[in-house]
């Protein structure tokens, strides 16, 4: 049977390049996203061994919060210093400072761009054993107003021992003399982050706190190993402060690196995931198409005494070659695809230096196994009716395949789509926390019930998308719908795989498209000013709170009030507290008092929104005990409940920028955003107050000034471009789908070859053959498109109702883009039906009619 | 031999061959299916090809459609040159002026009867002359079969719906490729009837290709090829006569 099964292997393999598409497309995405960030991943764990390379020992602070970029630390008193050079075994120690600055070019610009890499501020260490910069050219920094850079800041900048180079902080821009230009080891970057070196002080007030560093390094004697030198100065230092080796120091920062490029990782994962779901449809398809014209072949297997299970077997064992193939090759693509992105990366500077390519086993092992399974998976059903076909039918008729409506299949779906219709109304009713996931599996649940009743539902719904093109070209339109409809398994299945791919985006158009909804409603409603100052950048290199004041001061301001944002554990996890000067916010933006007094907002007080409250079933004038980032372990008083429609990050808790000055150093008395109301708001007084502003955000690199509805759109654009992003990996599911119709069209005109002809020698040009395959591919296209967008949508309404807590207020659909995915699924099915059209209308008449 | 060497297209044929020559492969593998075949069907007339397999008759009636192409030789339909036109030409003289019926596999089977019959005129974008169908549907006893579909209709039915296709667009010749092959003897007798009375009342011009000597028998004439050429022509034939001819053949 082996023999029979490579035979057939290679009699249909122009039917299963389809399926290997699908599967190779699939698992190459798979693979590839795999490969690619373990090879970011390992370029990056590469990086932190250099940077660090030197250090032996860190002594650092015990108190870590957790932030939405990584667990940070409190820094370090320099009185451990002494404390620590003292240790026996210590050959050097010096404590390091490190914070993001904006190095600007001559046009004074930021020379990396918020996209870039990382541009840090370090100190220059003295000892060499600790230091790992030499310099290239001239000395290190001494003076205040020293700086060295790095080769390829030096570079892109065309800066030279000898220039002024500005820096913008916190104090705004300030000038520094460029005293030498250095490298880092062989590289000219800090490991791929861009870097500028200053005199130990200078960097203290420009991104940390005089007389703090973030960290202690330490190098220890030859004869000392790095656990032994730690447990000596663990012993050494005071309580608050913690000593780790350099080897579990670099092991920290390259596990919490990891753990990002994990979680993105993961979410291409998902969508390498549903392009080979889609795929699986297609593999299904095609199988089962083969499996029914071969019905004759097998059958005489079977009466020339092949058992039920040598059938089985021969058609599974032909979808298990296909499958390894196919995955083999997507591997390769995969590590092509890898390779040609990491390229690309590094070009644009993402990457770190040159990374070499990991190829993880485990990664290609899972990519292989998965390709062949779910192509075995999917060939199981139609190679099970395969080893049913009885010995007999070798002698009858081929049976057009018109099953479908078993009451069976029709039974099964409904009770799939009651439990996904049930799941839905239990997350958006039931008062469970796990709404969302319950939600989604009722998606799952819909999803795969419409697949099963498929079968049944396309007969009529080809019938009714088939009967305007019957009423416009006649007798094409006619054969089409006819030919939709014939076969409602092939073409549910076909249409299922792209449902599945539009589902997803007319879910995502929907949900986000709420979201920039609400999100204009929420600064329509609680916004009273009319600009607004913002940045991209967080703490030193935000907008310094005196902007706020000179802004105040432009001709024509009434009010200016910045926000700022800081991090604190509460409880046991690391929230974001915002800080606001309560009356001046007040102006611009309307909060409401629910209890107590939002605008006496003063120093050791707190407010909650009102659901944050409610949650933490909190009232006025309980204590609130939080640990600052910096400033320690503080109790607070709730003076305030307050409710506002302004869409504010972080959970809600907000304390008074007089508060927020006492916890942070002067380097991070920063705001993340500034809004200003005018004394006259008509829009000639809107225009009037422009000039007066910009001279003031200009001085400050990296500041944006907007007015109100340039800002809704920044707002919304951000939503655009996360859109942007699902649509392009998305895109490889849909592409599947459409190779998938492909491939259902050219198995249908093979299996139709005898009708084409008997059409062709009876009058039918090949004008009209080609329309008629065109229109099938239409009906079949629309099809998929339509359930799935009736899907999307709705459950775009259940996560939208679901959300409505969140901040989520509005629901809108996008109609003007879901009309333009119907209008491009009406011409990816003409598309789809380009080449299988030409064949049919290639056909020869006289072969057809005297096929057998 | 009456084969009409000389011609302009007389009025009186409804198609005709000078000389055609078809062959298959090339070398040594080189087949002669018609040599220098020169054949004329008359306006009006039922005429039978006849043959042994492989005589080349299937061939020969497939160039006559416009089905298939030759390699030396003209070929009309009426006084239309087949040799001059192009693939979009053929078509259209396939859909105006002949009709056809196979041997199997004549109806489309997603469509209706009544819908099969008047595929080529739908093709066409034309009407069906209503009376017309009528008068057809009565002859060959469909009636109450219009709105079912292939799939429910026995052989004889299907057949009979593929002779009413061909005669609904009222075509200038009728080309049936053994339309009884697949038959038992009652409903093969029906269908040669059919064509039988489509050429006595309607005038319809029919030629048929078989190698059965009763079908041939209900023909005017029938035509006797041997190895691609054409070796005999029988008036008014019988089936003893038919037979008598073909053992003369050793076939």
């Amino acid at each position: 049977m082996l023999k029979v099964t490579l035979r057939g292997l290679m009699a249909h393999k122009v039917r299963l390049i389809a399926t290997a598409v699908s599967v190779l497309l699939g698992v190459a995405f798979m693979s590839g996203t795999q490969v690619l960030t373990s090879s970011v991943s390992a370029s990056f764990d590469k990086v932190f061994a250099d940077v660090y390379a030197s250090i032996d020992v860190v002594v650092r602070s015990t108190n870590e919060v957790d932030t939405p970029f990584g667990p940070e630390r409190t820094r370090i008193s320099e009185s451990v210093l002494p404390t620590v050079i003292g240790v026996p075994g210590v050959e050097a120690a010096e404590g390091q400072v490190v914070g993001q600055i904006k190095v600007l070019d001559k046009d004074n610009q930021p020379l990396v761009t918020a996209q870039g890499p990382p541009n840090f501020g370090l100190n220059w260490l003295d000892s060499p054993s600790l230091n790992g910069w030499t310099l290239v050219n001239g000395a290190p920094p001494v003076a205040a107003n020293d700086i060295v850079l790095d080769v390829k800041t030096a570079d892109q900048g065309n800066y030279a021992v000898g220039d002024t180079v500005n820096v913008s902080a916190t104090k705004g821009v300030q000038s520094f003399k460029v005293v030498g230009v250095a490298k880092f080891g062989k590289l000219e970057t800090w490991g791929g982050a861009q870097a500028a070196l200053f005199a130990t002080p200078t960097i203290q007030t420009l991104v940390g706190e005089p007389g703090t560093y973030d960290w202690i390094s330490v190098a220890g004697q030859n004869n000392v190993s790095q656990t032994q030198l730690s447990e000596a100065i663990s012993k050494a230092i005071p309580s608050g402060t913690e000593a780790i080796t350099g080897a579990e120091f670099t092991e920290e920062s390259q596990s919490a690196f990891q753990k990002i490029i994990g979680i993105f990782s993961t979410f291409l994962l998902v969508f390498a995931l549903i392009a080979l779901f889609v795929g699986s449809f297609i593999i299904y398809n095609t199988f089962s198409i083969i499996v029914a014209q071969r019905t004759k072949e097998l059958a005489l297997l079977r009466a020339l005494g092949a058992s039920r299970g040598q059938v089985l077997r021969s058609i599974v064992l032909e979808a298990f070659f296909v499958g390894l193939t196919a995955s083999i090759v997507g591997v390769g693509c995969g590590v092509l695809l890898a390779i040609g992105l990491n390229k690309l990366m590094q070009s644009i500077g993402f990457s770190g230096p040159d990374t070499p390519i990991v190829i993880p086993p485990v990664a290609v092992l899972v990519s292989l196994l998965v390709g062949t399974i779910i192509t075995l998976v999917s060939a199981l059903f139609p190679a099970r009716r395969a080893a049913t076909v009885p010995p007999i039918a070798a002698m009858r008729d081929v049976a057009v395949d018109r099953t479908g409506a078993s009451r069976l299949r029709v039974a099964f779906g409904l009770i799939l789509l009651a439990l996904g219709a049930f799941m839905l109304w239990f997350g958006l009713n039931g008062n469970s926390d796990s709404g969302l996931q319950i939600i989604g599996g009722g998606a799952f649940f819909v999803f795969i019930a419409l697949t099963v009743i498929g079968p049944v539902i396309a007969t009529p719904f080809a019938s009714a998308l088939g009967w305007p093109l019957q009423k416009a070209s006649r007798i094409t339109g006619r054969l089409a719908r006819e030919n939709a409809m014939r076969n409602p398994r092939r073409t549910s299945t076909t249409a299922s795989a792209l449902m599945i791919g539009i589902g997803l985006v007319g879910f995502i158009a929907v949900t986000a498209q709420s979201v920039k909804a609400s999100t204009v409603d929420a600064i329509n409603q609680s916004v009273t000013g009319q600009y607004v100052v913002t940045t991209e950048s967080f703490g030193s290199t935000a907008l310094p709170q005196s902007m706020a004041t000179d802004l105040d001061n432009v001709a024509g301001v009434r009010v200016a009030a910045g926000i700022s944002a800081t991090f604190a554990n509460v409880g046991n996890s690391g929230k974001v507290i915002l800080a606001v000067d309560p009356d001046a916010i007040s102006q611009v933006i309307e909060f409401n008092d629910v209890e107590g007094s939002f605008v006496s907002l003063g120093v050791g007080q707190i407010a909650a929104s009102e659901k944050l409250a409610k949650d933490k079933n909190l009232k006025v004038g309980d204590p609130v005990q939080l640990v600052f980032l910096q400033g320690g372990a503080t109790t607070l008083t709730l003076t305030s409940i307050y409710k506002t429609e302004f869409p504010i990050q972080g959970p809600g808790w907000i304390i008074s920028t007089d508060q927020f000055n006492t916890l942070v150093p002067p380097s991070q008395q920063t705001y993340s955003a500034i809004y200003i109301k005018l004394d006259d708001t008509s829009s000639a007084g809107v225009d009037a107050a422009l000039p007066g502003l910009k001279a003031v955000t200009d001085a400050v690199p990296g500041a944006k000034l907007q007015n109100l509805n340039e800002y809704k759109k920044s707002q919304t654009d951000q939503v655009n471009q996360f859109l942007q992003i699902v649509y392009v990996l998305l895109a490889l599911a849909l592409i599947i789908a459409i190779v998938g119709v492909v491939n259902t069209l050219l198995l249908s005109v093979y299996e139709r070859t005898r009708e084409l002809g008997l059409l062709r020698a009876v009058g039918m040009s090949r004008r009209q053959v080609r329309s008629t395959i065109r229109l099938e591919s239409v009906i079949i296209s629309l099809m998929g498109t339509l359930i799935g967008l009736v899907i999307g949508i709705i459950f775009g309404w259940a996560l939208v109702t679901a959300l409505v807590d969140e901040g989520i207020t509005s629901f809108a659909i996008p109609w003007s883009q879901l009309v333009i995915i119907v209008i491009i699924a009406i011409l990816a099915g003409v598309g789809a039906a380009l080449y299988p059209a030409r064949r049919a209308a290639r056909l020869d008449v006289l072969r057809a009619i005297s096929s057998d | 031999m009456t084969t009409t060497t000389s011609s302009p297209a007389g009025t009186s044929t409804a198609a005709h061959t000078e000389s055609v020559t078809k062959v298959y492969g090339a070398g040594d593998t080189l087949v002669t299916a018609l040599d220098n075949v020169s054949v004329s069907f008359e306006r009006s007339k039922f005429t039978a090809i006849m043959g042994p397999s492989g005589s080349g008759k299937s061939t020969l009636m497939h160039c006559v459609a416009g089905l298939d192409t030759i390699n030396t030789g003209r070929i009309f339909i009426g006084d239309v040159d087949l040799s001059g036109l192009n693939d979009k030409q053929l078509t259209r003289m396939r859909r105006d002026t002949i009709g056809f019926v196979f041997q199997a596999f004549n109806l489309v089977p997603t469509l209706t009867a009544l819908e099969n019959i008047t595929l080529p005129m739908d093709l066409a974008g034309r009407t069906p002359d209503q009376e017309w169908l009528d008068t057809i549907v009565a002859t060959v006893g469909l009636g109450d079969r219009l709105s079912h579909r292939p799939s429910e209709l026995s052989g004889g039915q299907q057949q009979r719906v593929a002779v009413a296709r061909a005669l609904a667009s009222q075509p200038a010749i009728i080309f049936a490729d053994e339309p009884t092959g697949n038959l038992d003897s009652r409903s093969g007798s029906e269908i040669l009837e059919f064509m039988r009375t489509a050429v006595d009342k309607f005038a319809q011009t029919i030629v048929m290709v078989t190698h059965d000597p009763l079908a041939a028998s209900y023909a005017d004439r029938v035509v006797f090829l041997v190895d691609g050429k054409v070796v005999d022509d029988l008036q008014s034939p019988t089936t003893d006569s038919v037979i008598d001819r073909m053992k003369s053949f050793g076939a």
